[in-house]
Order: C-alpha cells, then structure tokens, then sequence
C-alpha cells in the first residue's frame, strides 16, 4: 500500500541528494500518522482501564459505598451523602521502582484496608505484598503502628522481602499522616 | 520518604549499585559479554555509553517535560527518543572525528553501535517513569553510566584471567562468563539493603 | 537473484521457518536479544507475553521493510528501520496498556525496549531489506518463535525452582510439595538468570559437542 504510491515519483529523482530525506520524512509522517489512528482508539480503553481498576478495589475496601468524590488526590467516599471513609494512593520506592497503594481509611482515620494497585517487584518474591497475609495486617491499624514489627509497628515483613515490605509501609504512613492533615484542614 | 522524591545520592548508588544495569536490570549486555575481553576496550567502552547516556538523559527529559507531556503525546516517546538517540550517537561520533583522532581512533568502532545499547533507552525510560526533574535524570544516568562501565572493567578483569584456567570444554567462553555474571550479581544483591 | 527467491516454493518457506527455530536460534546459537531474554523469563506468563510482542513487531517490521526495501534509499536505511520497528513497538504497548493492562505492567520498560532488541534490528538488516515479502514472513516467524522456545525454556526452570510450581494465565498448573513451601527464590532474581542461561548454553553446546565428534 505503501510502495505503490511512492514507485513512481521515486525512480525520476533516485540520483537526486533530496530522495532519501524526502523517503524517510514520509515515513515518520506516515508512522506519526498511525500512531495517532491507534492511540485515538486504545486511549479511551486505557483511562477506562485505569478507572475502572481505583474503582473496584474501592468498592472491595467499601462495600456499602454509593458514591465518591475526587478533592486533591483524595478519595471522599460517599453513602447517603455522608462521609463514610477517606481512600487515596501512597506511593513508595520499592526494589524494582515505584509501588502505588491504594490505602483506605475509615472516618476516624483508621485504616480499613491496603490494595496494592501497581508495582513493579521480583514476581514471586516481593510480589507477596499483593497477598492478603501481608495486606490484611494492615487493617485496624492507628497511623503510629503503621511499621515494621523490626522499626517497632505492628507489620511483620515479608522473609526476603523487607525492601517491598518496608517500601509499602513506610509509603503507607507518610501518606496518611500527610492525607489526614489535608483533610482535617480542609474539612473534608 | 519525603515528598520531593530520592536525594541525589540515593538515585546515584541505586544506579550504581543497587540496581546496576548489568546486574540487576539487564541492561547493556551485549557489550557486556561480546567486548569485555581487554581492559581498555572495556573503559573506552564504558566512557562511550556514559557519555550518550547523560546526553540522551538531558535531551529526552527536555523533549518529555516541555513536548510530550504538554501536548499529551507521551505515546510518541518511544519513536522520538530511539530517534533522539540516534541522531545523538551520530553528532557524538562526528564531533570526535573532527575533535580528536586518537580518541576516535579507539572509541570509534563502539559509538555505532551504542545506538542499539538497550542501556541508553533504557535509562531514559526510567527517567519518564520515575519522573525525575533534569538534575535527578541527570545524575541518574551518570550512575548508571558509571556502574555500568565497572561492570564491564571488573568482567574483563575476571575474562583476561580466566582464559588460562582450566574450565570444562563445554563451559568455556560464553557459558562460564554467564556463571561469573551470576556470582557477581549474588554479591551485589547484598547492597539491597543499603537504602 | 530477487527474481529467483520469488519464484520460491512452500519448501522454501519452510525452510526459511525452521532455520530460524533451530540452526540459528537467536536466544541459544547467535546470543542476541540477551536483555528481554533475561529480565522477563522470570516467570512464564512475562516470557509468553514478551514472546508474542516480539513476534508481532518481528512480523511487522519485516513485511514493511521487506515491501519498502525498493524504494529504502541505503543512506537513510538504518532511521528508517528503526521509525518502523518503533511504530510497532508503540503499536504494541498501546494495545497492551488497553487491553492486558496486568501483562503490560509486569513487562514494565522491558515492552518499549523491544525496539534496540538486536533479533528484530538483525533480521531487517539481514534478511527483510533482500528478501521477498513472504520469504520475510517466514523468517519472521522461525525468528519468533526460536525466541518464544528459548524463552519457554528459561522461564520454565527459572519459574520451577524459583517459587515451586508454574502458573500460565493465572492458573496453577502444578506446584511440587516440598519446594513450593521453601522454593529457590534467587532463580526468579537476576542471579538465578544467569545461572540458567549459562547453564542452558553450557547444555546446548555439549549436545552440539557430541553431536560432531
């Protein structure tokens, strides 16, 4: 499809200088081109994707959830038009890059439930913070006992995988105490 | 963890160390097992890369803060950095032609083919992930660059001696540096713990 | 000596399709591609996931460039290989993104860095650019799945004695008793890549070995 239409005018100018800058300037034009057809299509799917994604899990952590309102990277869950939890992404640096939670917390700031949302760890290995034994140590916590039982919380890490344990953790906290403090100042 | 992100320290010994490219993220190794036989290759080698990689860091992190991302074509990354490298490499190789002969004359057969190093796209898609400022992308890259290079030094090292050992027949070149490769990645899984 | 290649038969197709898995197998003969190679077999859905990628731009690029290679100027050969091969690669990570968003995660920057993998760069310099389209099909596909099979192999063990069973698609195929509960876990960290990869080699050139002697 494409060579048909470039045969042509080809063949007159191969000698000149300017044929291969004008061959190779068509061919990022039509590859820009394609890119755009196709990122037009998947762009749509992929926000969904992602939304969808905070969603559900939101909806696990809060089942009687009705609603929800975004304000500042926080999540204001909604029943009745009463707040009923506040839920937002803590991000942390663990041993393969970036791991983002999704952290739930209930109405007086104690955590209901932890989901990690995205992480890049060792599949098998530091990929364990997914799992409901580390996760659910989380829940019924108070902001302070938010840390490793070796740094003197109530987490225990996960044996060969302090680094994810500590990088969920310890991004968990920072973001709660930082959260909080937006919500009671704004008064959420 | 503060909100401004890492200190500059600790993304300079992540890349270094703790994340080598080599070791731990597999970047770079073709160079790694097809040139790391001499000691001096292995510097000029190691120089090459650092250098195309601070580079690209730089250009990239201009193109993905004040193009891709205002304009919401952070889609187009991969077409526009491999080319940014490209033309890079390019530049680099001339410049050296027309600045210094003998220094062309032993880093030129390398610069082609740093163009297709997976180490400097790499390093440039980790910088739009993390999504480092132009100070912390810069130093990323000088970290890995030079972590990097110790690898291929400390390997050639290892290679130039262990020719003259007596290895199995059907372990010899290629499979033996594979196991050296391991043992040193086991040793520097022990800097994990550093940060 | 075009001409001729294109009055090929299915023999020819095939013959072009087998080289590619076995006599020069990119993984385990030639040692190219070595960085998806590595980083993603540690478990066996990444190495399917990266295996189908690479395939998919391998068919790409090669049947573009193959189709292009008349009008291909030699000065700009190369930039244009690469804009193609890129235009792929972006293709695929788009798709991925949108519909296996788990897959295109857990692949990580290993998915972009398709485009400086030396196979699919190799293949459009070597064959693709002198070949006939659907020569460069075959080739593409003997190429692909050479990979796929070295990236089977690998992940295979690395995935066994890493964490004790195997899991396609989220299902457990088996796990073993005993390692599953204690498993090896420094075979799904980057040591346990080279061991197996060197290992692996060590294993194929001994066949080799034997088979000439």
């Amino acid at each position: 499809m494409i060579s048909e239409k470039k045969t042509g005018f080809g063949n007159k100018i191969l000698s000149n200088k300017i044929y291969p800058i004008i061959i190779l300037s068509i061919i990022v034009f039509v590859a820009v081109l394609l890119l755009m057809l196709v990122n037009s299509f998947t762009q749509e799917k992929i926000i969904a994707e992602r939304e969808a994604k905070v969603t559900n899990i939101l909806q696990k952590i809060y089942p009687d959830m009705q609603d929800f309102e975004l304000k500042d990277d926080i999540y204001i869950i909604l029943k009745d038009g009463d707040v009923i939890g506040y839920s937002f992404i803590a991000i942390g640096k663990g041993y393969g890059g970036e791991i983002n939670t999704i952290v739930g917390l209930d109405k007086d700031y104690i955590v209901k439930e932890i989901s990690v949302l995205s992480n890049t760890e060792t599949p098998g290995l530091g990929t364990k913070i997914l799992e409901a034994f580390f996760t659910d140590q989380f829940k019924g916590l108070e902001t302070q006992d938010v840390k490793l039982s070796k740094d003197g919380g109530k987490i225990d890490a996960i044996s060969g995988a302090t680094i994810s344990s500590r990088a969920v953790t310890d991004s968990v906290r920072a973001a709660i105490e930082q959260k909080v403090e937006i919500i009671k100042s704004k008064n959420y | 963890m503060s909100e401004t992100g890492p200190s500059l320290i600790t993304i300079f010994m992540s890349m270094a160390l703790i994340n080598n490219f080599i070791l731990s993220k597999f970047l770079g190794l073709c160079p790694f097992f097809g040139v790391s036989k001499k000691l001096t290759n292995a510097i000029s080698m190691g120089a090459a890369v650092t250098l195309v990689m601070v580079m690209a860091s730089i250009a990239t992190t201009l193109i993905y803060r004040f193009i891709l991302v205002p304009y919401k074509v952070e889609f187009m990354n991969i077409i526009i950095y491999i080319l940014v490298i490209a033309s890079l490499v390019q530049i680099v190789e001339l410049f050296i032609k027309r600045t210094n002969i003998t220094l062309y004359n032993s880093l030129g057969i390398y610069l082609p083919l740093i163009t297709t190093n997976c180490a400097v796209l790499g390093i440039t898609l980790i910088n739009a992930q993390a999504n480092y400022a132009m100070v912390q992308s810069i130093i990323s890259a000088l970290g890995g660059g030079i972590g990097f290079t110790l690898m291929l030094i400390v390997m050639s090292g290892i290679r130039e001696r262990i020719e003259f050992a007596d290895t199995p027949k059907s372990m010899r070149g290629l499979p033996i540096a594979f196991i050296i490769a391991a043992i040193l990645s086991l040793a520097y899984m022990g800097f994990s713990g550093m940060i | 000596m075009i001409e001729k290649q294109e009055r090929l038969t299915a023999k020819k197709f095939w013959q072009e399709f087998a080289k590619g898995i076995v006599i020069t197998n990119p993984v385990f003969v030639l040692v190219l591609g070595l960085c998806p190679t590595l980083a993603v077999s540690n478990s066996l859905n990444n190495a399917l996931g990266m295996s189908a990628g690479v395939i998919f731009v391998l068919l790409g690029s090669n049947i573009i460039i193959s189709l292009l290679r008349k009008i291909t100027p030699n000065l700009v050969r190369i930039p244009v290989f690469i804009v193609v091969i890129a235009t792929f690669v972006t293709i695929l990570s788009l798709v991925f993104e949108a519909y296996l968003p788990p897959l295109y995660e857990s692949l990580g920057i290993y998915l972009p860095l398709i485009v400086v993998n030396c196979i699919i760069l190799g293949r459009a310099e070597v064959f693709a650019s002198k070949n006939s389209v659907v020569l460069s099909i075959a080739d593409a596909f003997g190429v692909g799945f050479g990979f796929t099979i070295a990236l089977i192999i690998i992940s295979f063990f690395r995935e066994l004695l890493g964490t004790g069973g195997l899991e396609v698609f989220g299902k457990q195929l088996f796990s073993i008793p005993v390692l599953a509960e204690s498993p090896m876990s420094v075979f799904i960290m980057p040591p346990g890549a080279f061991i197996v990869m060197g290992l692996l080699l060590a294993l194929f050139r001994m066949i080799g070995v034997l088979k000439n002697e």
